[in-house]
């Protein structure tokens, strides 16, 4: 069963606890002065004095229009809660790439939609995803926290250590680049944490 | 009609907040023809820089600037054209509606922290919309043309040079404050937070073959200083000599007083935000004492801040800088890199200088906020 597929709709938020920009990820909506606005990237950084702020990219669900802007880490925002759906990758239809839930029903998004997941994003990809819905309309995919992805091209180990401290630039099969552990070669299997875009370790080849 | 500006500064800790705020306040009454309402709710930490404030005054004018203290509870007032809340404090709830209310509503900035990252670039300008329905923007000092610059009022690297050039002004001024250097002697001021790696510094300068004259405004080096001379209870004025080196304690002097004090001395040792810009206006050798934070990110800010200053020094100079300013920062011996600097001081002075002028042809932060608000308009 594929939970909120019957109701794929915004639902008011019926307990509205606000929640600081720290806490707001990438692909979450927050309702601003009235307008909904689907969070596309959030960068956290310390500022100074043990404060810190988020730098967001915005788009107004509403109108369409994007924006970025700055928030203190702990200024508060509106959460809108989000019908999600289960979906997978099918396919890429210039402009847009086609997922698909397990009822067939097909949701179409552009790059600017995925934003956040674009560099994750390859042909073949098997990862249970959430299509994020508002009002009816798929606005966004989420990833898994963790996605296993294959390295199609990296240096060999430079200093053959084994321990996984030492980096090197590795790149995906999209083109995308993630720094890998030293040990790492091509044709390994990875796992990538998704909220930061960082290796986690190697994996198995996915079945 | 005369712009107004309400700026609003919370004292956490020190004299930072209360520093630059009250330091940008007048330059935009002085050169911008401002009318500048100054919110500060620690009216004593205020005192220290203007001596002449009365700490028990709702209202009062101080260089032409109106000096309010923040009450709690807020009383509503007039919002004005611009407002400012510096460091990302917290304005009063009312007031935030005030500004909505008007029938321009208020130009609403967040002055942020001085920071050499390149993230600050990035942020420097861009709004934080507000369920309010107005749009605060975020106003970032910095040290690249992308940022909104340093605070420098007009003429003062003219000032600094023409003091700089008369040996009788420095003598005079050093006589004001009781400070007789020997002829040869190196004048340095210290001006930091507690700092293991002090006595280190202290027992190389005691144990060269150069007088030291070090210059210690009362503050939180004071105890450092004290146990390593073995003494305590040091007063302003009191002076103590141990081998080549002489310690002599200064009162806390105004910001004016402080310019000329860092353009009186060969090497500025500074901590913060304010005295930091302040140094690299002086055009001499410094050594930056940050505010530490949590998880040691200020120790990125020192490094962002290094890799910029260090452009265009000799291998060997950089490495000595750095090699000082990490030690100090991290609470360790610099006795060994403070010997390396001397190797390359003709260099690091005349680096010293070039970055102050680099410096200075960007455009200071007062006029960028001014220029932010007309733009706005």
């Amino acid at each position: 069963m594929i939970r909120g597929l019957e109701i794929p709709y915004l639902h008011p938020n019926p307990d509205i606890s606000m929640k600081t920009a720290q806490e707001m990820k990438p692909n979450s909506v927050a309702l601003i002065d009235g307008q909904p606005w689907l969070i596309q990237k959030a960068e956290f950084t310390k500022s100074g004095r043990n404060s810190a702020i988020v730098k967001m990219k915005l788009r107004n669900l509403l109108t369409g229009s994007s924006t970025e802007t700055v928030y203190k880490a702990d200024d508060k925002l509106e959460p809108v809660i989000l019908d999600r759906v289960a979906v997978t990758y099918s396919y890429y239809s210039e402009p847009n790439y086609v997922f698909m839930d397990e009822e067939f029903n097909q949701y179409e998004l552009n790059k600017d939609d995925l934003e956040s997941v674009m560099p994750f994003i390859v042909d073949g990809m098997t990862d249970v995803c959430e299509a994020v819905f508002f009002e009816g309309k798929v606005v966004s995919v989420d990833l898994p926290t963790t996605i296993v992805r294959q390295i199609t091209y990296t240096e060999g180990s430079a200093r053959g250590d084994t321990s996984g401290k030492v980096m090197k630039p590795a790149k995906l099969s999209n083109g995308t680049e993630v720094k890998v552990a030293d040990f790492c070669e091509i044709d390994d299997w990875i796992e990538i944490d998704t909220r930061t875009g960082e290796y986690k370790s190697r994996a198995k080849a996915p079945v | 009609m005369r712009p107004t500006w309400d700026i609003f500064c919370s004292v956490v800790d020190n004299y930072g907040d209360i520093g630059v705020t009250w330091r940008l306040a007048r330059q935009l009454v002085a050169e911008h023809d401002a009318a500048v309402r100054l919110w500060v709710d620690d009216l004593l930490a205020f005192a220290h820089l203007c001596p002449e404030a009365d700490v028990r005054a709702a209202q009062q004018c101080r260089q032409g600037v109106d000096i309010r203290h923040w009450p709690a509870p807020w009383l509503p007032v007039e919002a004005a054209d611009v407002v400012i809340e510096a460091f990302a404090c917290e304005l009063p709830t009312a007031y935030v509606a005030a500004m909505a209310q008007r029938a321009r509503p208020s130009l609403w900035l967040n002055l942020e922290y001085l920071s050499a990252e390149d993230w600050v670039g990035g942020c420097h300008g861009l709004p934080s919309m507000q369920s309010t329905g107005l749009q605060k923007f975020f106003f970032f000092p910095g040290f690249r043309p992308e940022t909104g610059g340093l605070l420098r009022e007009a003429g003062l690297l003219e000032r600094r040079s023409s003091f700089q050039q008369d040996p009788a002004a420095r003598q005079a001024f050093l006589q004001r404050l009781d400070v007789t250097p020997l002829a040869s002697a190196r004048l340095i001021s210290l001006f930091a937070y507690e700092n293991l790696g002090l006595a280190s510094w202290l027992d190389v300068l005691a144990a060269g073959s150069q007088p030291t004259h070090m210059l210690v405004p009362v503050g939180r080096a004071l105890a450092d200083v004290q146990a390593w001379l073995g003494v305590s209870g040091l007063a302003v004025g009191a002076l103590q000599v141990r081998g080549a080196l002489t310690v002599q304690v200064l009162p806390f002097v105004t910001q004016d007083d402080y310019d000329r004090l860092l353009w009186s001395c060969d090497f500025n040792a500074v901590r913060g935000e304010d005295s930091f810009v302040r140094a690299q206006w002086a055009g001499r050798p410094l050594l930056w004492h940050i505010y530490q934070q949590q998880e040691n990110v200020h120790l990125d800010k020192l490094e962002a801040f290094l890799a910029l200053y260090i452009n265009g020094l000799s291998p060997a100079a950089s490495a000595a800088l750095t090699a000082m300013w990490q030690a100090w920062n991290h609470g360790e011996g610099v006795g060994e890199s403070w010997l390396a600097l001397q190797q390359v001081w003709p260099e690091l002075t005349t680096h010293a200088e070039a970055w102050c002028l680099d410096k200075a042809s960007q455009t200071d932060l007062a006029a960028a906020l001014v220029q932010f608000y007309r733009n706005w308009l």
